[in-house]
């Protein structure tokens, strides 16, 4: 095979592979909210009497849980267990979900106590577990978490 | 020889070539000349000078290298980096022809202009394609292959082809014609005799006279100077630079965290929002409703569009975006395939291979009567080989920052292909090329998947749509689930052998033939009866080169199957590769050395043995021979060796690195690599599912090189792949008598 053809070739494929659409797409619906640098409508935390709702403030403390975890019914597991109804549950009940062996071995059904512990310290609480990331220094947003958790179990 | 000689003709069509190309590449009149120098009619830097000489006192030498004030030489190299330390190699290269000192040579990303399409730098000045070799032209460099760059934008990194082609014929030949121009004016400034100066880390000297001088004093006189289109590179014996493994430029940067890639740019004077994209789950569909009523109250959000083809949500962060995109509900029109499952990709793939039957398909590779000689061979062999889907899983996630405003359009983009992405920003904008601008920093990894612009488009409409500059991240989801390739495969093998044993018929088929041509031919055992064919089937998954491209599945197939043969005729797998490469002596040598730094035939403890595989790809011969221990039931890895023989290797350091790289890359495949499809999707989504080789898992890998000599200099980037799945995959063969047609490997001994 010569050699300049078969660069020539290379370059065919990748041109091939590279050609898009060339037609500019209309937008099919576009909902402006805001503009950039306008201040949002604050949700607050708080209910009608001003009391701190803790579970409104754990659904956002719960953002740090969720590059890994959903908590929604019947969506899939992502990098973490889906953990919609967690709480009252055996350890490693998310079907189908590749849980480490600690865990599976590990008897626990998560209560206050055993979540509070295992968000405090992970592999502390729990050696082998796959939860690497996750610690949870704040015992007060560890309760909130747990408050949020507890909202959407059974 | 006399003048009408086909190579003076080529030659002097070539020179008319050089100068309207680059003429009709739009110089622009007067174009911003730097501190008043005169540009020559035909060179380039006038319209490239004010893009990339921009400090004080820097003088644009030709188009590839500047130096400055302070003596600082800079390459301008036309590549992208992406850890694969091109960058600093082709600096390397430019110095050594213009004898820089190393300490004070800067590497510059070449813009996204067309002056840097990478056949404009070989059309322009005509270098030797080997090492050493004297004045003489490649023939088809000329008519074909410079229209096909220049209509493909191919400004390209890929097909390991960074230092064999930009590096030898444009980075050191405008190294040698910068330090010509630059002993042309001290000649003419001295008075003496060009031929009498001599250079040395960024210095001119004349001896007779005592005279000296920096290469910055005489940068500006040296634009002035004729540039020698053809001038004399060095003899291996006399580089300073290249065969050196001299520390790559881009380290520092990595290593205290300084390097800036696609991902972080923050464009000056812009105030960024932040997009999060849904791309359909099966391809080729689009969204029939969106429902985002949760993601309009959410925290940050500011806009949500359906474009039609992708959802997006800007907001003004990331991690906002995502958050509120993840609660949309999209329903997405019904997709035209059948293929739901990899059974269902399978199945069509064996259609096609059964309607090929014996004989039919189109024909890859033929020499002799492979069908005649197969049914009069004294032993048969038969087998299918399968391999799945492959992501490329860069680490730096797909992302591109784009700006549209008074009619223009500025991307910055982590791309292998910036002219490309140029052109599509254009084409999906309606704007013309030139007013589109593409930035770009360092790439975290690219592996192929940065040969696409889907991203740079998507950017483009929903920076358009919102009227200000918008950053979009993918997903890792996004880019497991819902980008290209490297395609799935079946192939059918069948070997004759004689009564000696010998190979004598050899005959595959198999669906996806995409690059190199070349990959799937046993070209370099001597089998006197060979055919390749193909026999083509529908992908479900859109197609993307992936490192080492076919050869990534083809290394796998070819290479196990010769260890078939080998095994039906009783022989030693590596004896029997080498009985058959007495007319690849380059090959041999390989083969030969890398049994000898492994001991091969050693005596191993229970359970452990070793497979052998070579490999030519992208000009650069591989042979590798791992070794595993099956003790435990499982494969584990307990040693590699590779010894490679790309002809000369410039920065031994660095091509020993992406040998090692690309031997993890195909481990990582060989072991682990598996997209499943469920209902057309893709199930895998993260690296929690999608498994990369671990720092735990993989031993010490020796790599020895051979520099072979006056031959092509291959490439580095993808060559240490093919060979690792068949060597792994013979190993375990040789440990447990199971034979592996089949990746990814792993889950056959859960």
């Amino acid at each position: 095979m010569h050699r300049s053809a078969i660069i020539a070739a290379s370059l065919l494929t990748v041109m091939v592979t590279a050609c898009g659409s060339a037609e500019e797409p209309e937008v099919v619906e576009q909902i402006i909210v805001r503009e950039p640098g306008e201040p949002e409508v604050a949700a607050t935390p708080t209910g009608a009497d001003g009391e701190i709702n803790p579970v409104a403030l754990g659904k956002d403390a719960f953002q740090m849980c969720a590059g890994c975890h959903v908590n929604e019914a019947g969506a899939p597991s992502t990098a973490g267990p889906n953990l919609y109804g967690v709480m009252g549950r055996v350890a490693g009940g998310v079907e189908g979900y590749p849980y480490s062996d600690a865990l599976l071995a590990s008897d626990i059904t998560w209560d206050e106590a055993s979540m509070d512990g295992y968000l405090a310290d992970p592999a502390g609480f729990l050696p082998g577990t796959d939860m690497l990331a996750g610690a949870v220094p704040d015992p007060d947003t560890r309760s909130a978490i747990i408050a949020y958790l507890a909202s959407t179990s059974e | 020889m006399n003048d009408m000689t086909p190579e003076k003709k080529e030659r002097s069509t070539l020179a008319k070539w050089s100068r309207r190309g680059f003429i009709g590449a739009g110089v622009l009149a007067g174009g911003g000349l730097l501190i008043g120098i005169g540009v020559r009619p035909g060179n380039p830097i006038g319209s490239l000078a004010p893009k990339v000489a921009a400090g004080e006192g820097e003088q644009l030498i030709n188009s590839w290298v500047k130096i400055g004030a302070d003596n600082i030489v800079t390459a301008i190299v036309p590549h992208c980096e992406m850890g694969q330390g091109a960058h600093s190699v082709l600096a390397q290269m430019l110095a050594d022809e213009l004898d820089a000192a190393w300490e004070n040579v800067r590497v510059m990303q070449a813009p996204a202009d067309g002056s840097y399409v990478v056949t404009d730098t070989a059309r322009m000045f005509v270098a030797p394609f080997t090492m050493n070799a004297a004045d003489w032209i490649e023939p088809t460099w000329n008519g074909l292959f410079t229209q096909v760059a220049r209509l493909g934008d191919a400004m390209i990194t890929g097909g390991s082809s960074s230092i064999r082609s930009t590096g030898q014929h444009s980075m050191r030949v405008a190294g040698a014609a910068a330090r010509k121009m630059l002993i042309g004016a001290a000649a003419d400034s001295w008075g003496v005799p060009a031929a009498e100066i001599a250079t040395r880390d960024s210095m001119l000297f004349h001896q007779g006279s005592g005279k000296s001088a920096t290469y910055a004093e005489f940068a500006s006189a040296a634009a002035e100077q004729p540039m020698d289109q053809t001038p004399t590179l060095k003899t291996s014996d006399q580089f300073r630079l290249m065969g050196r493994s001299k520390p790559r430029t881009d380290i520092p940067c990595k290593v205290d965290g300084t390097a800036k890639f696609g991902m972080d740019a923050v464009p000056d004077g812009l105030d960024l929002s932040y997009a999060a994209v849904v791309r359909p789950p099966v391809p080729g569909t689009s969204v029939t409703a969106m429902d985002a009523s949760r993601a309009k109250d959410m925290a940050g959000v500011l806009q949500i569009l359906n474009m039609g083809d992708f959802v997006a949500v800007v907001a003004d962060s990331y991690w906002q975006a995502q958050q509120a995109i993840n609660t949309i509900r999209i329903d997405w029109s019904p997709s035209d395939s059948s293929i739901k499952t990899m059974d269902d990709q399978f199945a069509a793939f064996a259609a096609a291979l059964d309607e090929a039957g014996e004989t039919g398909g189109k024909e890859a590779a033929a020499k002799g009567n492979a069908q005649d000689a197969l049914a009069g061979a004294a032993k048969r062999i038969d087998a299918e080989y399968r391999v799945p889907y492959l992501a490329h899983s860069p680490m730096e996630p797909i992302n591109c920052t784009a700006h549209v405003a008074d009619g223009k359009c500025d991307v910055w983009a982590s791309t292998q292909v910036p002219l490309m992405a140029r052109s599509a920003v254009a084409d999906t904008l309606g704007l013309s090329k030139d007013a589109v601008a593409v930035h770009q920093d360092y790439l975290g990894g690219g592996f192929g998947r940065r040969l696409g612009s889907d991203e740079m488009a998507m950017a483009a409409r929903i920076a358009k749509a919102t009227g200000y500059p918008v950053k979009v991240v993918w997903s890792r989801e996004e880019d497991t689930q819902k980008a290209y390739y490297r395609c799935a495969d079946l192939c059918r093998m069948r070997a004759g052998l004689d009564q000696q044993g010998k190979l004598v018929a050899y005959d595959s088929v198999f669906t996806q033939r995409h690059d190199p041509p070349e990959a799937s031919v046993p070209a370099m055992y001597s089998i006197e009866n060979t055919k390749v064919r193909v026999a083509e089937a529908p992908l479900h998954l859109p197609f993307q080169a992936w490192r080492s491209v076919d050869h990534s599945q083809q290394g796998f197939f070819v290479e196990s199957f010769i260890d078939e043969a080998a095994n039906a005729a009783g022989a030693d797998p590596l004896e029997y590769r080498l009985s058959m490469l007495a007319a690849a002596p380059r090959h041999k040598a390989v083969l030969e050395k890398v049994a000898q730094i492994s001991n091969w035939g050693e005596a191993l403890p229970e359970g452990r043995a070793k497979g052998v595989a070579i490999v030519e790809s992208f000009g650069t011969i591989v042979a590798e021979v791992i070794e595993v221990d099956m003790a435990s039931g499982k494969p584990r890895l307990s040693n590699i060796w590779a010894v490679c023989d790309a002809g000369y290797a410039m920065n031994p350091d660095g091509f020993k690195n992406q040998i090692e790289g690309g031997i993890v890359f195909g481990l990582t495949a060989a072991l682990y690599g598996e997209l499943d499809l469920k209902d057309g999707a893709v199930v895998q989504s993260n690296f929690h599912d999608y498994k990369m080789l671990r720092m735990n898992e993989v031993p010490n890998i020796e790599v020895v090189l051979i520099n072979s000599g006056d031959v092509p200099v291959g490439g580095a980037g993808e060559p240490g792949l093919p060979p690792a799945a068949p060597a792994l995959a013979n190993a375990i063969f040789a440990a447990t008598g199971k034979r592996i047609r089949e990746l990814p490997i792993a889950k056959q001994f859960a």
